[in-house]
């Protein structure tokens, strides 16, 4: 890679494992360019924040990282994303493999009508045949991993849109767990939530590091600083900047995003 | 109150007035109808009507040939019309939500929704009836069927439209193949409301006497064959009502009391299903 972000990157980051990376993407709706040759990586183990006012295209970004704009015929992206070294945007790739490997958490809960067991359950199912034992099992340590298992275990059978909203975005969360992803998009995953389910979430995606590469977008900023390792800040479809989430927090190098994270505008 | 304000108060109130004296007027014919039709359906109605054939003029009988025969011709039109409309409207809402071919099949599905229902009869006659040489009960389940399908496609395209494009996604995100997001997914979202769609649609076809004379004719006797005419309750209510035979126009009430309620069960159990979609 010939971008500034790796010349400048400290040495201690060459180290870390890229498990994805983004190589000059530009993304269409139609005849509108929402992203303009963006370069991003994605470190394993790693959470990146996605900042910037709204309009930005830090979802856009994030919904190709899954190619979820498959499902619309008039978007498409242009460029490469690797995912350990393989371009994701080949027309050859199979795209529910992919998205096997790289789940998404969506803004708004989005709980199947069916029972909280099934919610976790049915994703399961599409890849793996189960008995009874070993799914309950997998099904329990999904909802521990969510942190809602002491919640939610008297009441398996229930349906999964009786929970309470932070419930409900921990059992997605529990769902995408369970089919065992590689890298977990999480699209503004707390701004619906009170501040306690914030709270439990962000801690929640904090240990969710160990096992998963982790990509969030996120409106507010104290929320990067608390969950992220490295945050990129984009502004019109363009990388600004990206960087360690403490530099770019306390000593950005671009004047864009000072006056950003500072609050002049946005 | 200035004088702008009364006059909004007068028009307002007079547009009032018009609202309820018009729903009063509706209300009121809709009553007699019912009162006629309990009052006399009632007086007709006895076991008999259950459990004998429709009788020849002068004689007494009952209405179980004809029970029978609507209950049969409506299965079958149901069973044949609605699996069609549930695809059409499937692919309208799920495949080709922005595509022309959605727009144009949209387009005559709605013509043929409010095409009277005497067309469809004749139509079906002309490719069943002519080609078979005989009026038969499987012509009047098509016809049925014909009359199914642009409900089921409309109930269909609106339900599915309803469910969020959100739970597709989260859906997709899985990596769940589109059938399954929508047999899995999209279905049970909108489960209350198909199935309100197909009983309003079983409703739709249950009182059709146009569609019928036609195609299944009418059978005085005990018959279950499907190639061979058949009785139905609309076409006996519509022959006997119109007889001078006092004991056929008995059972002409009877048998327009039974269709009303059974109309009547299956709207209402339309209307709870889907109010408890709108609840949850």
């Amino acid at each position: 890679m010939t971008n500034v972000l790796t010349q400048e990157a400290p040495a201690s980051r060459d180290q870390l494992a890229q498990k994805m990376s983004v190589k000059n993407l530009d993304f269409f709706y139609g005849e509108t360019r929402a992203l303009k040759s963006v370069s991003v990586p994605l470190y394993a183990n790693q959470a990146t924040a996605f900042i910037g006012p709204s309009g930005c295209g830090k979802s856009t970004l994030l919904r190709v990282l899954n190619r979820m704009y498959s499902l619309y015929p008039r978007q498409r992206a242009e460029g490469e994303v690797l995912l350990d070294g393989e371009n994701i945007l080949n027309p050859k790739q199979d795209i529910n493999a992919l998205r096997a490997r790289v789940g998404m958490v969506f803004q708004k809960p989005t709980p199947f009508p069916m029972s909280i067991y099934d919610n976790i359950a049915f994703g399961v199912r599409l890849y793996e045949k189960l008995g009874k034992a070993d799914m309950d099992e997998r099904v329990e340590k999904a909802l521990r991993g969510a942190a809602i298992w002491d919640e939610v275990k008297d009441k398996l059978n229930a349906s999964g849109l009786s929970l309470s909203g932070g419930q409900q975005q921990r059992l997605c969360i529990a769902r995408t767990v369970a089919i065992q992803p590689e890298v977990i998009l999480f699209d503004e995953p707390c701004s619906a939530l009170d501040p306690i389910s914030t709270a439990k979430v962000e801690e929640l995606i904090d240990e969710m590091r160990r096992d998963y590469t982790i990509a969030i977008v996120t409106h507010n900023m104290q929320q990067a600083v608390r969950v992220s390792q490295y945050t990129a800040f984009m502004y019109l479809g363009e990388m600004v900047e990206f960087d360690d989430t403490d530099k770019i927090f306390t000593a950005p190098k671009e004047r864009r995003t000072q006056d950003y994270i500072t609050g002049r505008f946005g | 109150m200035s004088a702008l304000q009364a006059a909004r108060k007068t028009r307002s109130a007079v547009a009032m007035g018009l609202c309820v004296a018009s729903a009063g007027v509706g209300l009121i014919a809709l009553a007699f109808i019912l009162a006629a039709l309990f009052w006399n359906g009632f007086s007709g109605l006895n076991l008999k009507v259950f459990t004998e054939m429709t009788p020849p003029p002068g004689s007494s009988g009952g209405l179980l040939n004809a029970i029978v025969g609507s209950l049969i011709m409506t299965f079958f039109g149901v069973l044949i019309g609605a699996p069609l409309g549930m695809f059409a409207g499937t692919y309208m809402a799920e495949y080709g939500r922005n595509s022309k071919l959605t727009t144009v099949v949209r387009f005559i599905n709605d013509i043929l929704l409010s095409a009277p229902s005497i067309v469809i009869g004749l139509f079906v006659y002309e490719i069943t009836v002519v080609q078979m040489g005989h009026f038969s009960a499987i012509a009047g389940s098509i016809a049925l069927a014909l009359l199914v399908v642009p409900v089921v496609v409309r109930t269909t395209e609106d339900m599915l439209n309803l469910v969020p494009g959100s739970l597709r996604e989260a859906a997709t995100a899985l990596g769940m193949p589109r059938s399954l997001v929508i047999r899995h997914v999209a279905y049970k979202a909108a489960r209350a409301g198909l199935i309100t769609g197909l009983l309003l649609a079983v409703a739709r076809v249950s009182g059709e006497t146009a569609p019928l004379l036609f195609t299944a004719l009418n059978n005085q006797f005990w018959s279950t064959k499907l190639d061979a005419p058949m009785a139905s309750l609309p076409v006996v209510i519509f022959q006997f009502a119109l007889s001078p035979y006092k004991e056929w126009q008995a059972l002409a009430w009877a048998g327009a009391l039974i269709i009303t309620l059974a109309v009547l069960t299956l709207s209402i159990t339309a209307r709870v299903l889907g109010a408890q979609r709108t609840s949850k």
